[in-house]
């Protein structure tokens, strides 16, 4: 079965229907994160949000918009860039929706200066597992207005609810922005040393033996440092798979140099913590992942094909007891990608 | 659960405390049974532990004797959120003060919840850091306070709130099991329970170690002091501002009543005379403040404002700032007691709500007060009241009500910082549907299945799975006041 209901009370409705009938679905945006988690965790049925792709509400001097969840980030983009506003998380691909890049907490690569995805949320509306309509959060700027259910969402991969509307906050488009690069075998002293000189880069990435760097604000501001020249954003790394490292920003150096010796490409965001490495094999996902938590961090398996993903998040996190719960409370019958996350939740 | 079986218990808790460190005594007990609100409700014992283990251990008696348990920061919090009913036990945090490691390298720092939230900026101040969040009452407010009640400040206009500042927490949970949720490595894998956490308003454990970002402090700054003939004309620069495409890092209104007692207990040289104050701050590079900083003036001109102060040094700049952080303070000189709210509306709503929020202090004879957060759409409209004075209290409710209906109708949510606690719990059906209430006593429920910690608070009475301490009728007769 692959249902891509018209409307929010269709698709809540074949929730409820699969719930009852205990017939596991995986919810669908884009199909961009598609190769994540646990690959029992992923049912062959799919219910697809991209027929609920309305702009619902959009008040420019308010910098926030509501649309539905299956919109995509490119469409997004053109709406808000006609007011001179932006969502920092463009660029996450031509079919990456709205609903798919918070579902799997994608972070747009200007994170360093515009905050994670999560940041951004102020209201969604889930459909649960068993079909009912949940509102949290709020459409203004700023609320504290309950539990922060918009950040449980985020994340959590389709296993805890589908998507179906958000609220976004935007932000004004700056005078100047712009990427430079400059390669060298010391791109990883470049990029530290420059992390610590310029007030709020929009990134600083080292890929490879090039440093990365994306300059916002005043055109005064956003001229190539010494030995940069223009450039565009950096491509990511690629491989049969990826992994997506966490760790410290402190502690870049010692996971760059651990990790030097697998030969692998990688993309690593100064200041963030996040380091993206193309994997060949499961041993090289273990080595990976060794290093991450030798220096407190962890990796998790964010793109690659079921064979490589045997072992996709690394030991439980803190909280499984809880994850469990709030598993079971918002999807009852067990039917959302059972399986997909941590801990086998 | 009575008196008798909180207060009676103190020995179990002296068994794990110095005896110090555990109050029953009647007079200790009523400081506790309040916090920065006006409600007031019955502490049955006040313990004070000094370490993780400490609180778990005090948490684990408790839900052995099925006691309530209510967390408890610097006491300054305006929801009423610290305040304990049915003579529950207060567990203070406010002994775990240390600031236990500064890595300016992330750059981050791993605090103790009662670490006070100004220590931070303080403590780092000389490698050139801050912590953002700066809510007025930063220099008595308590982190873990702050992370409870996912605080805001002016400067959270720019730099977010609270949540956005938290890479890290430490919470002691309803069955005093320790969880470690995340820390400087970005994104563990798993729900995002501390993003959840945040904001709990110690309904979900007790936190005891945040790990606060840190932020650079900007090479330049300006600010600005905006005065107009009608409030109408200052919400409309507000509006403008952003819709030219800045995001100040400040922007803040006093309306004239404030100004007055504000000048009268700061000297800040307020234009008194003026209808209403723009206070607006710009940061960055020299070039973006210049730029940011013309654009303002250009605006605030174009919406009638009379003159544009620009604070020629830094200790021009403190005082402006002093004037708008003592705003609470200065009410002391209008009336002994304050009640307010905090709705959040939409930017584009400001002058009509505020216009109705003036309507409804003249229906009711009242003085309301306005000073908030003017960039975010983040109200404050003060009463200025006498508690003795018991009609006058009835009308100050009314009006409080109306306001929130005011808010509400035009898109608003009912809290923008302080958070729900118990005196808008029951407001929450506004916001909310009985679906999503039912929804956020789930994800409540999954931390504290049985209901012990900080019951009554945050969600509406009767709510499924979140009141299983109380019966679903209302709160405590006389809570209030
Ligand atoms: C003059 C004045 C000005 C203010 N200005 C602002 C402002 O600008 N912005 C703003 O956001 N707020 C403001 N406040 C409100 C208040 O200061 C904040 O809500 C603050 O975060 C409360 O911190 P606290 O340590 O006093 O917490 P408390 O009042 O002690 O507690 C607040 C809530 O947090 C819980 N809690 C406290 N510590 C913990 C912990 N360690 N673990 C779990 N739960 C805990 C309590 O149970 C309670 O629900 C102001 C208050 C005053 C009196």
């Amino acid at each position: 079965m692959s249902e891509a209901p018209r409307d929010r009370t269709e698709l809540a409705a074949q929730l409820a229907q699969a719930s009852a009938d205990g017939l596991p679905v995986s919810p669908r945006g884009g199909g961009t994160h598609s190769r994540v988690g646990h690959p029992e965790g992923r049912p062959r049925s799919s219910i697809s949000t991209t027929q609920l792709d309305a702009l619902i509400d959009y008040t420019p001097q308010d910098l926030t918009i509501t649309v539905e969840a299956g919109m995509s980030v490119d469409r997004l983009g053109e709406i808000a860039d006609q007011h001179g506003q932006f969502w920092p998380q463009v660029g996450a691909g031509a079919e990456a929706t709205v609903g798919g890049v918070l579902a799997s907490a994608t972070s747009g690569l200007s994170r360093l200066r515009f905050g994670p995805v999560r940041d951004s949320l102020l209201q969604v509306v889930v459909a649960t597992g068993d079909g009912r309509l949940i509102t949290a959060g709020g459409r203004t700027v700023k609320g504290v207005s309950g539990y922060d259910l918009p950040r449980l969402m985020t994340g959590s991969f389709g296993s805890l609810g589908v998507i179906v509307e958000v609220t976004l906050k935007l932000w004004p488009r700056l005078p100047a922005r712009r990427w430079f690069a400059r390669s060298g075998a010391d791109a990883l002293d470049v990029g530290l040393a420059l992390l610590s000189e310029l007030y709020r880069p929009g990134a600083v990435i080292v890929s490879g033996d090039t440093t990365h760097v994306e300059l916002v604000g005043q055109p005064e501001d956003v001229v190539a440092p010494a030995g940069f020249t223009p450039s565009e954003a950096p491509p990511p790394p690629i491989g049969t798979g990826v992994v997506r490292v966490g760790v410290t920003p402190a502690r870049v150096r010692e996971l760059l140099h651990a990790l030097g010796g697998l030969g692998v490409p990688m993309s690593t965001q100064l200041g963030v913590g996040t380091c993206l490495v193309a994997v060949e094999s499961t041993e090289q996902i273990a080595e990976v992942r060794a290093h991450a938590q030798r220096i407190g961090g962890h990796a998790v398996v964010d793109d690659a094909p079921d064979e490589l993903r045997i072992d996709p998040w690394g030991p439980p996190p803190a909280g499984l007891e809880i994850m469990r719960r709030l598993k079971a409370a918002f999807d009852p019958a067990g039917v959302l990608n059972p399986g997909l996350m941590p801990g086998g939740i | 659960m009575g008196t008798a079986t909180a207060t009676a218990s103190a020995a179990r808790f002296r068994a794990l405390l110095d005896s110090e460190r555990v109050m029953e005594h009647p007079l200790e007990r009523a400081i506790y049974a309040r916090d920065g609100s006006i409600t007031e409700g019955k502490c049955g014992l006040v313990v004070l532990p000094q370490t993780r283990e400490e609180v778990s251990a005090c948490v684990r008696v408790a839900a052995e004797l099925g006691l309530a348990i209510v967390p408890r920061g610097s006491g300054t919090g305006l929801a009423g959120g610290a305040v304990p009913f049915d003579d529950a036990v207060v567990v203070s945090l406010a002994r775990m003060n240390r600031i236990l490691d500064i890595d300016p390298d992330v750059p981050c720092a791993w605090v103790e919840p009662g670490v006070l939230n100004l220590d931070i900026s303080t403590a780092v101040a000389d490698l050139d850091l801050h912590y953002a969040p700066d809510p007025s009452s930063q220099a008595a407010c308590s982190i873990g306070g702050n992370v409870a009640t996912n605080s805001g400040g002016p400067h959270c206009l720019a730099y977010g709130v609270t949540a956005q500042h938290i890479m890290g927490l430490e919470m002691v949970t309803a069955d005093g099991s320790v969880l470690e949720l995340g820390g400087p490595a970005p994104d563990p894998p798993g729900f995002d329970l501390r993003g959840l956490s945040v904001g709990g308003e110690g309904t979900l454990g007790l936190v005891t170690k945040v790990c606060v970002r840190l932020t650079r402090n900007p090479p330049a700054v300006r600010t600005m002091l905006l005065d107009f003939d009608s409030v109408a004309e200052g919400a409309a620069t507000v509006g403008a501002i952003v819709a030219a495409g800045v995001v100040p890092a400040a922007m803040e209104m006093m309306d004239q009543k404030m100004n007055i007692a504000v000048e009268a207990f700061v000297g800040a040289g307020l234009p008194v005379d003026a209808a209403t104050v723009l206070l607006v701050e710009v940061d960055g590079t020299p070039a973006q403040i210049a730029a940011e900083a013309e654009l303002v003036q250009r605006v605030g001109r174009e919406h009638g404002a009379r003159e544009v102060r620009v604070a020629a040094d830094e200790t021009e700049r403190q005082l402006l700032w002093k004037a708008r952080k003592s705003a609470f303070g200065a009410v002391a000189r209008v009336a002994p007691n304050y009640y307010l709210h905090d709705c959040v509306v939409p930017r584009t709503h400001l002058v009509d709500v505020l216009e109705e929020i003036g309507a409804i202090a003249e229906r009711h004879d009242l003085v309301i007060m306005n000073v908030f957060h003017a960039g975010d759409g983040n109200l404050h409209p003060l009463i200025a009241f006498d508690r003795r004075d018991s009609d006058q209290v009835d009308r100050v409710y009314e009006a409080g009500r109306e306001i929130i209906a005011a808010c509400m109708a035009v898109g608003g949510v009912l809290s923008g910082e302080h958070g729900i606690g118990v005196e808008k719990r029951d407001f929450m059906p506004l916001q909310f549907g009985e679906i999503d209430l039912a929804a956020q006593a789930d994800a409540r429920c999954a931390f504290d299945p049985d209901g012990l910690m900080n019951p009554l608070k945050v969600l509406p009475a009767g709510s499924r799975c979140g009141e299983l301490t109380v019966a679903p009728d209302s709160l405590p007769p006389g809570t209030w006041l």
